[in-house]
């Protein structure tokens, strides 16, 4: 009997740990094309991640553009449509705010940009938090959809264990892998993506080459913005949240790139699928309230590890 | 083909470079000497347009190139192999030369001018697949050069491309050089500290001091300059 609910719950906390870790996943995308690869601090891509839940929030619930998708299709709709509102939003940012303390600007210079990114997106993470705070009021929000609380049963597997499925969690996973791996094969394969990761590894001689590199950053960093706005489209048909969500994830953001190795997007994808992983699993041993403490010992394990740590560069070989 | 008239600039407050003129007609291979802290590389960034010029002019086939962005001077046929190589370390060998060729002349020229590379520089075409940062000093200097190649230019303009390198890898570079200049029928603006040997391959040399230009001529006029065989060459 107790072998049995033990394997359930230790089945569950598997599959729930590999759902969510996908979405996460997709989240540290976002941070992972902005610090991994432009190099750029950003302390408000949690408020990025709020702003996709709102913009989501706003367009299926109520009176919104996409109420008449109905409580099955329009959250997941409205959660891909977050990505090019935060797009345009992070594109405004970058050319009024961050272009000054990053790219050509701040190439060859000492900290190559950080200290000034670092206060500029602390601030504009204040400023979206009292303004979220004022706009949307600080009710806990949710997208509703029925989906989020049914689920596909696996099983009985072993007796009577079974797995539950989410069936929210599940799309929103589908839909975060397929992001993830288009993003991938973009900045791989393609002409706009090898200018991307040029300009990152080198803005001087990037403009040499004829690229134009504040425009190109501008495209990483609203990309990064969207993305991670999509990942809160998705996380918000299943959690509620409010202005204040996003420091609860910046730092798992942060944690998720850092893991997977900094300039690498499925690098950045599997941190992230590691933090949601442990997070999940330390549930099975730990109370709900330390879980994100878990998610530091792992990460500090692996820091021990991996000590090139935030602003290392790992590349540089020669 | 490329006229610098009257060319100041300054870098905050200090002089870099006073009325300095200087003309590359197309076909051309001339070189500009002169010791450390001259200007020279500020000469080059100028053109490229990463030093924004005080007073002067700067003109490529006819059109000025003040005003004009400066990613957008490598769309002109302007390349730019800049000091200390700077290839894009986290890029492999190949990608860095498909940057090269991210102009349309160069995208439209992609397949020739990449056996060209790799006939000029077998050892690109080996390591094709590496990330440029765990090349040597040498191999990354070929991969500036050649992703300089890859966009088709009608000017190429190299910093310094001996500094850092063995004396044999350096003689290697410049023959190569050389070979462009003479079979790819490219015009060449060339920075050297090794001057004896870069006045030798070229048809015109400047000799640039402390911000000024302090002389100009064919190579025969400035090895007969007693100050260019005492300062550069270390003849008497």
């Amino acid at each position: 009997m107790d072998l049995e609910i033990l394997i359930e719950n230790v089945l569950n906390a598997l599959a729930a740990g590999i759902t969510i870790g996908c979405i996460y996943g997709l989240m540290c995308i976002g941070l992972g094309l902005i610090f991994g690869i432009m190099r750029i601090v950003n302390f408000a891509q949690g408020e990025l991640l709020m702003l996709g839940m709102f913009s989501s929030l706003y367009l299926v619930t109520g009176a919104g553009a996409l109420a008449f998708l109905g409580p099955y299709i329009g959250p997941f709709v409205g959660a891909l449509l977050a990505g090019p509102i935060v797009f345009a939003f992070g594109a405004l940012l970058h050319k009024f705010l961050i272009a000054r303390v990053s790219g050509l600007r701040t190439a060859g210079s000492i900290d190559d940009g950080h200290f000034g990114q670092l206060v500029v997106t602390l601030g504009i993470s204040l400023i979206l938090q009292n303004g979220g705070l004022i706009l949307f009021g600080s009710s806990p929000a949710t997208v509703r959809t029925p989906l989020a609380s049914s689920a596909i049963e696996i099983g009985p597997i072993y007796g009577d264990a079974t797995v539950f499925l989410n069936k929210a969690r599940l799309i929103a996973c589908a839909v975060a892998i397929i992001i993830a791996v288009s993003l991938y094969l973009v900045l791989e394969y393609t002409r706009m993506g090898k200018a991307l990761r040029a300009a990152a590894d080198n803005p001087t001689a990037a403009t040499y080459m004829g690229i134009d590199t504040d425009k190109t950053y501008r495209l990483a960093f609203a990309l990064g913005c969207g993305i991670t706005a999509i990942a809160g489209g998705l996380m918000a048909t299943y959690l509620s949240f409010g202005p204040f969500i996003g420091l609860d994830y910046v730092i798992i953001m942060y944690s998720g790139v850092v893991l997977g190795g900094m300039g690498s997007i499925l690098g950045a994808f599997w941190g992230g699928l590691t933090v949601g992983f442990v997070q999940q699993c330390s549930a099975l041993v730990l109370p709900p309230q330390l879980q994100n403490a878990a998610i530091f010992v792992v990460f500090l394990l692996i820091i021990l590890l991996r000590p090139q740590g935030l602003f290392g560069r790992s590349a540089e070989r020669a | 083909m490329l006229e610098v008239t009257n060319l100041s600039v300054s870098y905050g407050g200090l002089r870099a470079l006073t009325d300095v003129t200087l003309s590359v007609k197309e076909g051309q291979f001339v070189t500009v000497v002169g010791p450390n802290g001259a200007g020279k590389s500020t000469l080059f960034k100028t053109i490229s347009g990463i030093v924004p010029p005080a007073a002067g002019q700067i003109t490529f086939m006819g059109t000025s190139l003040f005003g004009l962005p400066p990613a957008k001077r490598a769309h002109l046929g302007i390349a730019h192999v800049p000091e200390g190589r700077q290839v894009f370390k986290t890029l492999t060998v190949l990608e860095n030369l498909e940057m090269g060729a991210y102009p349309k002349a160069g995208r439209e020229a992609w397949h020739h001018t990449l056996d060209r590379i790799h006939t000029l520089f077998p050892i690109l075409s080996e390591r094709a697949g590496q990330l440029a940062g765990t090349l040597s000093g040498g191999e990354q200097q070929m991969v500036a050069i050649g992703r300089g190649l890859a966009c088709a230019p009608r000017l190429l303009m190299l910093d310094e491309p001996s500094m850092g390198l063995a004396p044999a890898v350096a003689d290697t570079i410049f023959e190569r050089v050389s070979q462009i200049h003479r079979e790819d029928g490219v015009t060449i603006l060339l920075v050297e500290q090794r001057v004896a040997e870069a006045l030798e391959l070229s048809d015109h040399g400047y000799v640039l001091e402390t911000g000024h230009m302090v002389l100009d001529g064919p190579y025969e006029t400035l090895l007969q300059d007693d100050r260019v065989r005492k300062s550069y060459l270390g003849l008497s």
